[in-house]
């Protein structure tokens, strides 16, 4: 059947790119490993933002409010309480979901740009309040010494345990996306009138994945801090917001992939192009244009759907048609 | 001599602006009654649809469904006392494949619409078969939904509507826009759940061929009032009724 058809097709791209990663760190230097942390931990970001865009079908432009409270949960933690890293990460996507239940239990209550508008709103909310909070948070001076443990010290270490945890988050999630509250996440994206009419209570399913999609953005918050060594308010506003749109629109928000695909093109051409340029800001926006336009369903869309009438030309041929 | 009314509608009330949809309506319905309200356009009939499975909050009056109270209950919360609806414009997921709709139906009835770590490929796999089956959508399992002929997205709207297992079924001109094959076809099949499952069901119709063939009581609305009600013959002969539908074809 069509399902199993696509689980093999997947796979068959997997073990690869599984490989390539992780022999990753013996044919490219250290600046580069420090960019496939950055492109793992900013894919799982997007990865999350995707569960409530692509697959629900809403927009929320405040999404970088759980990836920064889960940075500072972990980074708080570890500083001031010296917490071993795996609780902390634990905590961070606790802290996030708690949020998110606060949060989204208003945020449900609408769709569309007003949907939008209030996620954008309650992101700006989270960053004031991380800002103002000088005593416990360190405001705008931030979060400085969030050390991982030894053994993680190294770019190449910290670079294999961000695989393996972000691996497992996307297979945690790929496991939704596939169970029958993923195919609810579809109907209420597709109509979600009709979803109240065949007996589902769609404000409590839609705030359920909306905690969902925030405790995996506070997982990926979590390993950021130790990765950068330390943290800003910043991480909270809508400018990091608008990273995970980018990269789910770019990659293509119609596939699970996609918002990584977006991460790797998103974050290795910022590497590449800040290195000589200062205007990459230009180039980002001339690509997002470029994809708008011509490619609705991202790079990931385009190559699909190549692939499938490649295929079914090839078909055509195989069984002698015209 | 009838039990417990199924449905119980009391003065019944909706009035949009000065527009009164829905004047004083009372009706009841015994189970496995196969009845139709019947009316010109803009007589009320799916305002009244929409007031009885949630889609509007009335004015005044009450509904009740086996005994329970269910005005302005929201819309899931009716589908999950056992009432379903079938929509006059087909109201399915374009973007899902046919199976995949009347699978979410049936999960949904079921309960397992957010079992979070089971795939779904496996979940309610015969029901789903069964009902494509029923409806005659077997041949358009893997099609996405949205390149379905009306015709076809008319059944999936059925099967939608019959995923949830309902004791009472609402039908919006369930054969608009049908060959009278497919009339037929899907008319019968609703009669057979009628006298097989005991499935009450209420539908509005424009086609009076449908309506004099398979409903066993009429109820005709004018301007949200009802005018008249009876056996198929009774409302035929109602002189009023008829004053309603002169021009129109009997």
């Amino acid at each position: 059947m069509e399902e199993s058809y696509g689980r093999w097709r997947v796979a068959r791209w997997i073990a690869p790119l599984l490989a390539g990663a992780l022999l990753l760190p013996f044919l490219v230097g250290e600046f580069w490993v420090h960019v496939a942390v950055e492109i793992l931990i900013l894919g799982l970001f997007a990865v999350s933002f995707n569960m409530i865009f692509g697959y629900m079908g809403q927009l929320s432009f405040g999404h970088a409010a759980y990836f920064g409270v889960g940075a500072y949960a972990t980074g708080l933690l570890m500083v001031k309480a010296s917490l071993p890293l795996p609780l902390c990460l634990i905590a961070s996507m606790a802290v996030a979901g708690l949020w998110a239940v606060v949060l989204g239990y208003f945020c449900v209550r609408l769709t569309g740009i007003y949907f939008a508008i209030l996620t954008l709103a309650f992101g700006q909310l989270t960053y004031y309040i991380i800002f103002q909070w000088y005593s416990f948070t360190g405001g705008d001076d931030g979060l400085q010494g969030i050390i991982p443990p030894g053994f993680l010290m190294g770019a190449t270490a910290y670079y294999y345990f961000t695989l393996m945890v972000v691996a497992l988050a996307m297979a945690v999630m790929w496991l939704i996306t596939r169970s029958p509250f993923g195919y609810t996440m579809r109907a209420v994206r597709e109509n979600p009138e009709r979803t109240k009419f065949i007996g589902i209570h769609v404000q409590r399913a839609m705030l359920a994945n909306f905690v969902i999609a925030a405790m995996f953005a506070g997982l990926a918050g979590g390993l950021w801090g130790p990765f950068n060594r330390s943290i800003a308010p910043d991480l909270c506003n809508w400018h990091q917001s608008g990273t995970p749109v980018f990269m789910s629109v770019i990659g293509g928000p119609g596939n699970f992939f996609g918002p990584l695909l977006g991460s790797v093109i998103y974050t290795f051409l910022m590497a590449f192009v800040t290195g000589f340029t200062e205007y990459w800001p230009l180039l980002i926006g001339t690509i997002i244009i470029i994809v708008v336009l011509f490619m609705p369903g991202g790079v990931l869309g385009l190559a699909m759907a190549r692939l499938r009438s490649s295929r079914s030309r090839l078909g055509t041929r195989e069984a002698g048609g015209p | 001599m009838g039990g417990e009314p199924i449905l119980d509608i009391e003065h019944l009330c909706k009035a949009f602006g000065g527009l009164r949809a829905t004047n004083d309506v009372s009706y009841s319905m015994q189970p496995g009654e196969f009845s139709a309200i019947i009316g010109p356009n803009g007589a009320g009939k799916s305002t009244l649809f929409n007031l009885l499975t949630g889609y509007h909050r009335a004015d005044s009056g009450a509904v009740r469904y086996k005994g329970t109270l269910i005005t302005n209950w929201p819309p899931h919360r009716i589908c999950r006392l056992g009432i379903a609806r079938a929509f006059q414009v087909s109201n399915i997921y374009p973007g899902l494949t046919t199976y995949e709709n009347v699978r979410q139906s049936i999960l949904a009835q079921k309960g397992d619409f957010l079992r979070l770590f089971t795939p779904a490929t496996g979940l309610a796999r015969e029901e789903t078969l069964e009902l494509l089956e029923t409806t005659g959508l077997s041949e358009h399992a893997d099609q996405e939904a949205g390149k379905l002929s009306q015709g076809d997205k008319k059944r999936l709207e059925l099967a939608l509507a019959l995923g949830s297992r309902p004791d009472l079924l609402f039908l919006d001109e369930p054969t608009a826009g049908m060959s009278g094959e497919e009339t037929q076809a899907t008319m019968n099949l609703v009669s057979r759940l009628n006298r097989e499952m005991g499935l009450t069901i209420l539908f509005t119709e424009h086609d009076m061929s449908v309506v004099f063939g398979y409903a066993r009581r009429l109820t005709v609305l004018h301007q949200g009032t009802v005018i008249a009600e009876g056996s198929p013959e009774e409302v035929r002969t109602n002189e009023t009724a008829q004053k309603i539908y002169l021009g129109e074809e009997v």
